[in-house]
């Protein structure tokens, strides 16, 4: 387990405290949710199309404050925390963006070294690295291919490279599969599943996929209607 | 394998900034030109006729005139006088008279010229009541005070255009805030995504500011070079249309110009890396550009 920061009393990776979203029109997109995930968990994230996945995602990767409640992220409650170690938190996150995010002037490699640029490693220390990841994802041949030039599934496999080049402490995926066949979809759940197994990642991944989350059979979360099924505590690993 | 820059390359948007950056960085450099000269005009110019008086005597003789020329050398102060020959004179009356010359029936006054120590004081006065105790009926032209006049001519001059220069360095901090923060727009998707990626706001405002920063001098470059060109083509210009050269500033390149040329870039690159960093922390700061 690499998280050896935690709090020892407050042992989850995340936690929702009846969290509330709202956007600009008066209905709640999240109401009152409840929500704890363990480190090394793994779950899965359903529901309908606007059923507020991204939404959930996005407060937890800290692209958004919550309307109402709290979160507590690695044991550091967000709320009080300055703009630098929020940037510090949002550090040991990996994230697969539904809509991937890639710089369309930068090539495949550098877009999935992004990150270790952020935490100002140096190229030369990390070449290897997201090398090997890029082949792993199958882009080997296209590691100098800028975005634009990328089919969708190929586009997707570069964002996923640099949700985990990182190695985060938690890795979170909006539909990371949605634009790949089902053979890659299994590959790159599996390589999902590894990180989970061999570093101890807390995967939490939004898919309406149904066919998968029945293959890999892992805790389930369904949101409809701004509720989350259950609120429901996760700590068994895949 | 060099990685490319996070922030892509120049768009046109930066190279209409880079022209508004250089022509105020010009005009600056000009301005700042032309303060500079203002001190070195008033030292050429009142040099000369500080420690010099005239001494104006009506209806004498030259008799008189070296008997006045006498009493002059006598006081403290005066390090000599000399009675000046018609010649001279009417050469000083042609500004007034013309070429055709003094008016023939008029009594030409008679002029000492006289030479004093700067730092002596009260000449001037001492002079006017030692004349009039002779029974001389004399009036003293002291050139100190005209000096002064010119000195303060100047220093309004210098002021214009010391203001100039605060003005066009404002207007250029403005410029390179607004256009910052265009930039800073137009690139949403790089901010985000850094921002997302854990990158802390001064990360994030270094980039924009390296950018800005190479900006601002290249640009102060090419302006203070331009500067440069443009104030010695106009010196040029007054000189070869017969001006009184001496009067115009010299174009000698001493050290302060040089500084003025060199702080220009120095200055620019700066002010916009300031304007930039000032932008870009408020504007990740506020809802303005990260969600
Ligand atoms: N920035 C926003 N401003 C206003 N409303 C928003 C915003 N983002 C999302 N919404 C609304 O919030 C609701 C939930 O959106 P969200 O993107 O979280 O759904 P989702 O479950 O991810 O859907 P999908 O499966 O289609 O990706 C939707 O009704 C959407 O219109
Ligand atoms: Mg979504």
């Amino acid at each position: 387990m690499s998280n050896l920061d935690f709090d020892p009393f407050d042992d989850v990776a995340v936690r929702l405290e009846a969290v509330t979203m709202r956007y600009d029109s008066p209905e709640d997109v999240l109401s009152d949710i409840n929500l704890v995930l363990k480190p090394g968990s793994f779950t899965f994230l359903t529901g309908a199309s606007g059923a507020g996945k991204t939404t959930l995602l996005k407060l937890l990767y800290l692209a958004l404050t919550p309307t109402q409640g709290d979160i507590v992220l690695f044991g550091q409650r967000t709320s009080l925390l300055n703009r630098d170690k929020l940037a510090a938190l949002r550090r040991r996150v990996g994230v697969v963006f539904q809509e991937f995010r890639l710089l369309d002037h930068l090539t495949a490699y550098e877009n999935a070294a992004l990150p270790l640029r952020v935490l100002g490693r140096k190229p030369a220390d990390y070449r290897e690295d997201v090398e090997d990841l890029l082949r792993w994802v199958g882009l080997g041949p296209r590691m100098n291919a800028k975005p634009p030039t990328l089919s969708g599934g190929e586009q997707q496999r570069v964002a996923i490279a640099r949700a985990l080049v990182s190695k985060p402490d938690l890795l979170i995926a909006d539909e990371p599969t949605g634009n790949v066949d089902p053979e890659m979809g299994a590959r790159l759940m599996r390589l999902f599943i590894e990180l989970n197994r061999r570093l101890g990642t807390t995967v939490l991944i939004a898919t309406h996929d149904l066919a998968l989350i029945r293959e890999f059979d892992a805790p389930l979360l369904r949101l409809s209607h701004g509720l989350l099924a259950r609120d429901v505590e996760f700590g068994a690993s895949a | 394998m060099k990685e490319g820059p996070l922030l892509p390359e120049n768009d046109a948007r930066e190279s209409a900034l880079f022209f508004v950056v250089c022509t105020l960085c010009f005009l600056a450099a000009l301005a700042a030109l032309t303060a500079k000269a203002t001190y070195g005009a008033a030292e050429g110019w009142t040099a000369e006729v500080e420690g010099e008086m005239t001494v104006r005597l009506r209806d004498v003789d030259r008799r008189a005139g070296d008997e006045a020329q006498r009493i002059i050398e006598a006081i403290p102060g005066v390090i000599s006088a000399r009675v000046m020959t018609p010649e001279e004179i009417e050469e000083l009356l042609v500004p007034t008279f013309g070429q055709t010359g003094f008016p023939a029936g008029l009594p030409l006054p008679l002029l000492i010229a006289v030479e004093t120590e700067p730092a002596a004081a009260d000449v001037a006065p001492n002079t006017a009541r030692r004349l009039t105790e002779e029974g001389f009926s004399a009036v003293v032209d002291e050139h100190a005070e005209w000096a002064g006049d010119v000195r303060r001519a100047l220093g309004v001059l210098r002021l214009a255009a010391l203001s100039a220069v605060a003005l066009l360095i404002a207007t250029a901090l403005s410029v390179i805030a607004f256009a910052t923060h265009a930039a800073l727009l137009a690139r949403r998707d790089i901010v985000e995504l850094l921002h997302l990626s854990g990158a802390r706001d001064r990360f994030i405002a270094a980039l924009f500011e390296r950018r800005f920063w190479m900006l601002g001098l290249r640009a102060g470059a090419v302006g203070a070079l331009a500067a440069l060109g443009g104030a010695a083509a106009m010196i040029f210009v007054a000189q070869s249309r017969g001006g009184r050269a001496n009067l115009l500033p010299q174009l000698s390149l001493d050290l302060l110009d040089i500084l003025i040329l060199v702080l220009t870039p120095i200055v620019a690159g700066s002010a916009a890396r300031l304007a930039t960093r000032f932008t870009v922390m408020r504007a990740l700061k506020g809802k303005d550009v990260t969600a």
